[in-house]
């Protein structure tokens, strides 16, 4: 009997207990200042901590670009005064260098990456352009265009990086800067792709990598905002990255070297400039005859 | 010239989310697109409370500081509006934002965003007051008819103000007067003379 009375109590006041203090404390007065600081949290996040600099950063952010486009604008028209572009004396043999697939990928991933850039640079300098459609117009190219880059850079860096890894002769090259700094054409050691490029390939990969994660987040939109606030932040250093190797990109294989662009639309070089530029492809080539 | 403010009173709101179905019928807001919204703490448990919250119409409201293109502009009632002819949908005013306001619908080409769009106070926008184009861009201008804002109207137990900050602070001040404790918990304490 003792028993089943001890059961029934139990089993009538289990659920209270259970429930601990909480159920049982009366509707009082909560103190406002408490009800706010918790609502104050869920409302501003981290804003308390990382609006401000936020705001001094997205404001002051873009002359940087404008800093680094005059200021390589500087150094081409430097380098091309005073060192003056690299020629090499032609005879006319040339050799294969980028296979079909090669030139067709890069030219892919050259075209997007050219709207890409554009693109980004009229979301920064919006207001010249007066905003609106034509601004929102060119956001959405920039979006088409990642997805295109993506596709054609994943290709072409399967094309390119069995020639990419470091060899011990890629810190001489550094050393000598790669004779550009010189009037004088000797040759300089490097591979098919001398330490300059395999740099640009390896810092271009790994960048690549956290502007398409960080770029794919801003289109997203969904990630917590503190979150976002890091990722643009990103997303804009890196874009300064990519606005200067694009344009020395773009001076050396146009302007500095002479039969760089010549040889991505046809696929050949000529040989004396291999021999120069690349002697231990060279030497390679010279060995299979 | 009267100062135009939000308030909710945490001490009436029973989280009944009126206020943000009314705002996004009344506009025809799209999907994914919120101007107002209601948070919870202590959702289920002794001492919930809630609080509707909207764009807070900021004195020196950082999107306009950020706003790449100048297409947030502030009112001389304080009202703060988006100009969507010249937004670029970049979302900087997003990130700004201490409250989450400004809202992005999705649509564009590639799925890009569109320009912003958020609380006007139910103001309308910068096109032509009543015209097609501002019904169709900002939704209803009920501060050009002389009416409050859909969602301070919808507000059944009255918890969310809107108006001239001079006329809502007195109204909170007299039910706090009233209240005592600061709590309105039973018809006594909240709505009884």
């Amino acid at each position: 009997m003792k028993k089943a009375l001890a059961l029934g109590l139990t089993t009538v006041l289990w659920p209270v207990l259970a429930a601990g203090a909480d159920i049982l404390r009366p509707y009082g007065p909560v103190s406002p200042v408490e009800v706010f600081r918790k609502l104050n949290g869920l409302l501003l996040d981290a804003w308390p901590d990382e609006g401000r600099a936020f705001m001094e950063f997205i404001t002051s952010f873009n002359v940087y670009y404008l800093y680094l486009a005059l200021g390589l604008l500087g150094v081409f028209l430097l380098h091309y005064f005073v060192f003056g572009p690299r020629k090499i004396v032609h005879r006319g043999e040339k050799v294969p260098y980028y296979g079909f697939f090669t030139r067709f990928v890069h030219w892919g991933a050259a075209v997007s990456m050219t709207l890409l850039v554009l693109s980004g640079l009229a979301v920064l300098f919006a207001k010249a352009l007066g905003g609106g459609s034509l601004v929102m117009g060119l956001r959405s190219v920039h979006v088409g265009a990642a997805f295109i880059f993506v596709i054609f850079a994943v290709f072409l860096f399967l094309a390119l990086v069995k020639d990419m890894f470091p060899a011990p002769y890629d810190l001489k090259w550094f050393l000598v800067l790669g004779g550009y700094l010189s009037r004088r054409t000797r040759p300089v050691p490097a591979g098919k792709f001398n330490a300059g490029q395999k740099l640009w390939f390896w810092v271009g990969t790994a960048g690549g990598l956290v502007m398409f994660y960080t770029g794919y987040k801003l289109y997203q939109f969904t990630a917590p905002v503190s979150y976002l606030r890091e990722v643009l932040k990103i997303h804009l250093y890196l874009g300064l990255a990519v606005l200067g190797l694009f344009l020395i990109h773009l001076y050396m294989s146009v302007i500095a070297v002479k039969g760089a662009l010549q040889s991505m639309l046809t696929g050949y070089k000529d040989i004396e400039e291999v021999a120069v530029m690349h002697p231990k492809f060279y030497e390679k080539l010279r060995l299979k005859g | 010239m009267a100062r135009m403010k939000f308030l909710c009173d945490i001490e009436r709101c029973i989280a009944c989310n009126g206020c943000v179905v009314a705002c996004k019928e009344g506009h025809q807001l799209p999907v994914g697109v919120n101007r107002r919204r209601v948070v919870i703490i202590n959702e289920g448990k002794p001492g919930e409370r809630s609080i509707s919250i909207a764009c807070m119409h900021c004195s020196d409201a950082p999107c306009i500081a950020v706003c790449p293109v100048g297409a947030i502009y502030q009112r001389e009632d304080g009202i703060v509006l988006v100009n969507k002819d010249i937004c670029i949908g970049c979302g900087y005013c997003f990130m700004a934002c201490p409250f989450g306001a400004p809202q992005f619908p999705r649509g564009n080409a590639f799925g890009a965003r569109g320009a912003m769009d958020k609380c006007t106070f139910c103001a309308g926008g910068p096109a032509p007051t009543f015209s097609e184009k501002e019904r169709r861009l900002y939704g209803q201008n009920r501060i050009a008819e002389g009416k409050v804002p859909l969602c301070a109207g919808m507000c059944s137990t009255k918890a969310l103000l809107a108006g001239d900050s001079a006329v809502i602070a007195d109204i909170f001040r007299e039910r706090v007067a009233r209240r005592g404790s600061g709590i309105a918990w039973g018809w006594s304490k909240a709505y009884k003379e």
